[in-house]
C-alpha cells in the first residue's frame, strides 16, 4: 500500500468532492449537469486512490466502488516492514442510493472507509485526522496494547493521532470509531475493513471486500437504505465479474447498526466459510448470519457459469438495497 | 363649508400618500432579502427544512399503486425512492421529480398489491427523509364510472335526501300541536343544530391536525367557520326582507335550517365517500341505517319552524326544503368518493359548524320572540336538551 503525505493543501483538496457531493446527482437528476461534470472530472481524474488527499471515488459509475471491493494485493512476509495509512475523517454527504443522500461522517470520504491490510507482524502505523466536527478515534479489532485501541485516546477536531501496532492476528478483521455516542459515531459511517494476511500466504483467488451496512437518513433509528459497500442495490445494477476457473474470496464484515443481525446468502452454489478468517476450520454452506462486528472470509468455486444473485437472507434488507449479482464468466 | 374647501385642494396629494406606506415597505422588504439572511446569523440558525412530503391520495388499481405526492413546504423536494411495505420498488412519475412550493406529482407504482390487505408506501426525499402513509385495506380505487357515480349518488340519497323527507312527514301533527310543544320542537331543532354544530367543529379541528404544518391550522377552521356564518346572516337578512318584520320569519327559518343542514350533510356525504374511497370504511347496510336514523331528526328540526309558518307550504316547497337539506350529502359522496383532499374536508366540516351554529342563533331569536315564557321556558329547555340527547343517542347507531 503505498503511503502518503498529507498537507493542509491536500487535505482541502480532499474536502472538495464534500461540497461537489450534493451535485452529484447528474444520475437522476439532470438540472445540476454542469456541476457533475465537474465532480465526475474530478473522481476520474483521482480514481484508484484510497487517501483524502488523493481523492475519492465518485458516485455514479460502474467502477466508483472498486477501491472498495477489490482490495490491494497481499504481501508475503518480510520482517520490519512498516505499513502506513491516512484516514482523515471528516463530514460528507455520501449518495447512498440513486438520489438519496446522507450526511455521513467518514473516513477518507467513503462509507466504508478505506480497506486497511497488512501481512501478519507488519508494523501498522495509522494516521488519524481529524478534519470533521466531532471527537472521533480509531478503535481496531486485533492484538494490540492498551494506549492503541482507539477508546481513551479521542482525537479531538483539528488533530491528529497515530496508532502503532504490530497487525495480529491473521484473519478478517474491521475498525471503527469508538467515541460516545458510540450508535451515533457508527451509523454515521465511521468503519471499515481490516486485512490481515497469514505469513503463510493464502491460495491466490479474485479477492473482495465486502462491508455489510444500513443507512438510516431520516434518524427514527431505523434504517431506510442496506448495502454493500455504501450503496443500495449497487452490485444489481453493476454485477460483479468472476471467473469460474478461480477461487472467489470475499473478506466479509457486518457493520449495519440498529439491526441485530445481517446476512449472506449465495444463490447457485456453496461455499467455505471460515469465521473471522483466523484458522483452518470451515463451514460448507450457503448462507451465514453475522452480528455488528462480526466477520469471516467466504471462498467459492463456482460450479457454473452464468448470473448468480447474492442477497441477505432477511428479505426486508434484500428489498432495501443489500442484494447484487456475480457475473460468473468462463 | 370652507374647511372642506381648504382641505380638497390637497386630497389628490393625500391620496398618493396613503401609498407611501406600501412603497417603503417594499422598500425595507427588498434591502432584507438582498442582504441574505445576515439577520439571522446574529441570533442562531435556522433548523433544517421537514422535507416531508403531503401524501395526498393513494390509489389502487389493476397491477398498480398511484401515489398522490405535494411538497408543503417553502425550499423545493425532489422525490428520490419510493417504497411499498418497506422495500424499494420502481416508479415512474407524472411531472418532475424535483417539486416546487405546493407543487404535486403522481408517482406510479407497477405493483401486484394484496386485495383487503393492509399496505404502506413512503416516498424518500433526496435527503433520505422518509414520508409513510399506511392503508388499513387496499381495495381497488374505482374510477369515475357511471355505476360509480349512480353508487355514491344512491348513498348521498338515502342518508341525506331520504330521512329529511321522512321527517319532514311530521309537519301536519306539528301544526296540530300546541304551541309550547311547538316551542319545544324549535328549541329541539336548536339541540341537535348545536349538537352537529359541535361535531362539525370537532372533526374540523381534528382533521386540521392531520394536514401538513404550513396550510394547517385553527385558523383554518375558523376560516371556515366565518365563511359560512356570515354567509348564512347575510342570507337570513335577504330572506328577512320578504317578511313583514325585520326578524327572520317561520318560513324563511325553516328554509335557513335546511341550508344549515345541508352544508352538514356536504360534511357528510364527503367523510362517507373519503372514508369509502381509502378503505377506511366498512360501507354496512347497517351503517347505511344509522345515518338515515340520525338523520330523520334533522327532517324533525326543518318540520318545526315550517310548522310555525302562517302560510301552508306546498309539497313541491317541501320537497325542496327535503333537497336543499339533503341533496348536499349527494354532491359530497360523489366529491369524496372520487376527488377529495384532505384540506377541502376541513374547510367543510368548519362551514358545517358554522352553518348550524348561525342556524342555532336565528332559531334562538325566534323562540325568544314567539315562545310564551320565552328561552326560559321549561318547554323550550327541555326541548333543546331532547334534541341534543336524541342526537347522540341516534348517532351511536351510525357509530
Amino acid at each position: 500500500m503505498p503511503k502518503s503525505r498529507l498537507s493542509r493543501r491536500k487535505l482541502l483538496a480532499g474536502a472538495a468532492p464534500l461540497v461537489a457531493a450534493p451535485a452529484l446527482s447528474k444520475l437522476v437528476l439532470d438540472g445540476k449537469a454542469s456541476a457533475a461534470e465537474h465532480a465526475g472530472h474530478e473522481g476520474h481524474m483521482l480514481a484508484g486512490a484510497a487517501m483524502v488527499g488523493e481523492g475519492t471515488p465518485a458516485p455514479g459509475g460502474p467502477h466508483d466502488l472498486d477501491d472498495l471491493l477489490y482490495p490491494s494485493a497481499p504481501q508475503p512476509p518480510r520482517p520490519g516492514r512498516v505499513r502506513e495509512y491516512e484516514l482523515v475523517a471528516h463530514d460528507r454527504e455520501v449518495e447512498v442510493a440513486p438520489g438519496v443522500f446522507f450526511p455521513a461522517w467518514t473516513y477518507n470520504g467513503t462509507v466504508p472507509g478505506p480497506v486497511i491490510r497488512a501481512t501478519e507482524d507488519d508494523l501498522l502505523r495509522v494516521h488519524l485526522v481529524n478534519a470533521g466536527s466531532h471527537p472521533h478515534t480509531i478503535h481496531f479489532h486485533g492484538i494490540h496494547p492498551a494506549n492503541m485501541d482507539g477508546v481513551f485516546e479521542v482525537v479531538d477536531v483539528g488533530t491528529t493521532f497515530t496508532y502503532e501496532f504490530p497487525a495480529r492476528p491473521y484473519g478478517m478483521h474491521l475498525y471503527h470509531c469508538h467515541s460516545t455516542p458510540l450508535k451515533k459515531h457508527i451509523h454515521k459511517g465511521l468503519y471499515g475493513a481490516f486485512i490481515v494476511d497469514p505469513a503463510k500466504p493464502r491460495k491466490p483467488a479474485q479477492e473482495l471486500v465486502m462491508v455489510l451496512n444500513g443507512f438510516d437518513t431520516d434518524g427514527d433509528g431505523e434504517n431506510n437504505f442496506y448495502t454493500v459497500n455504501g450503496r443500495s442495490f449497487y452490485y444489481a445494477r453493476y454485477p460483479i465479474r468472476v471467473r469460474r476457473s478461480q477461487t472467489v474470496r470475499i473478506y466479509l464484515a457486518n457493520l449495519t447498526e440498529f439491526d441485530l443481525l445481517n446476512s449472506f446468502h449465495l444463490h447457485g452454489d456453496f461455499f467455505r466459510y471460515y469465521p473471522t478468517g483466523s484458522g483452518d476450520v470451515f463451514e460448507y454452506t450457503d448462507t451465514v448470519m453475522l452480528c455488528q462486528g462480526q466477520r469471516g472470509i467466504i471462498e467459492i468455486d463456482f460450479a457454473n457459469a452464468g448470473r448468480f444473485m447474492f442477497h441477505a437472507h432477511q428479505s426486508e434488507f434484500t428489498e432495501l438495497g443489500w442484494m447484487g449479482f456475480f457475473e460468473v464468466v468462463d | 363649508m370652507e374647511a372642506r374647501a381648504a382641505r380638497s385642494p390637497g386630497s389628490g396629494f393625500w391620496r398618493i400618500w396613503a401609498l407611501l406606506p406600501v412603497v417603503l415597505l417594499a422598500a425595507v422588504v427588498g434591502v432584507f432579502v438582498t442582504s441574505g439572511g445576515s439577520l439571522v446569523e446574529l441570533i442562531g440558525r435556522n433548523p433544517p427544512s421537514l422535507d416531508e412530503f403531503e401524501i395526498r391520495r393513494v390509489e389502487f388499481k389493476s397491477g398498480e399503486i398511484r401515489i398522490r405526492v405535494t411538497n408543503p413546504q417553502r425550499d423545493d423536494l425532489t422525490i428520490a425512492s419510493v417504497t411499498v411495505d418497506d422495500a424499494i420498488v420502481p416508479f415512474s412519475l407524472d411531472g418532475d421529480r424535483e417539486l416546487g412550493r405546493l407543487r404535486s406529482a403522481t408517482i406510479v407504482v407497477p405493483y401486484d398489491w394484496v386485495e383487503d390487505e393492509p399496505i404502506s408506501v413512503g416516498v424518500t426525499s433526496s435527503t433520505g427523509i422518509e414520508t409513510t402513509e399506511e392503508i388499513a385495506a387496499a381495495v381497488e380505487t374505482p374510477g369515475a364510472s357511471v355505476k360509480g357515480v349512480f353508487g355514491y349518488g344512491l348513498i348521498g340519497f338515502l342518508v341525506g335526501v331520504v330521512p329529511v323527507a321522512l321527517g319532514l312527514l311530521w309537519l301536519p301533527s306539528l301544526r296540530r300541536a300546541d304551541q309550547r310543544w311547538l316551542a319545544a320542537f324549535m328549541a329541539l331543532t336548536a339541540g341537535l343544530l348545536t349538537f352537529l354544530g359541535i361535531e362539525a367543529l370537532g372533526e374540523a379541528f381534528e382533521r386540521q391536525a392531520q394536514l401538513p404544518e404550513p396550510v394547517a391550522g385553527a385558523g383554518l377552521v375558523l376560516l371556515g367557520v366565518a365563511l359560512s356564518y356570515l354567509t348564512m346572516t347575510f342570507l337570513g337578512t335577504r330572506l328577512a326582507r320578504g317578511e313583514q318584520s325585520a326578524a327572520v320569519g317561520a318560513g324563511a327559518l325553516a328554509l335557513l335550517v335546511a341550508v344549515g343542514i345541508g352544508v352538514h350533510n356536504f360534511g357528510e356525504g364527503l367523510a362517507i365517500g373519503t372514508s369509502f374511497a381509502f378503505g377506511e370504511l366498512t360501507l354496512g347496510t347497517f351503517l347505511i341505517v344509522g345515518f338515515m336514523i340520525h338523520n330523520v331528526t334533522e327532517g324533525l328540526g326543518i318540520a318545526a319552524p315550517a310548522a310555525e309558518s302562517r302560510s301552508r307550504l306546498g309539497v313541491r316547497r317541501l320537497a325542496l326544503l327535503a333537497l336543499v337539506a339533503g341533496g348536499p350529502a349527494i354532491l359530497g359522496a360523489w366529491l369524496g368518493g372520487f376527488a377529495s383532499s384532505d384540506l377541502l374536508a376541513v374547510v367543510f366540516f368548519a362551514a358545517a359548524a358554522g352553518a348550524a351554529l348561525e342556524v342555532v342563533v336565528e332559531v334562538g331569536r325566534y323562540v325568544a320572540r314567539r315562545a310564551t315564557g320565552g328561552l326560559r321556558s321549561g318547554w323550550v329547555l327541555g326541548g333543546f336538551l331532547a334534541g341534543i340527547v336524541a342526537m347522540y343517542v341516534t348517532g351511536l347507531l351510525a357509530a
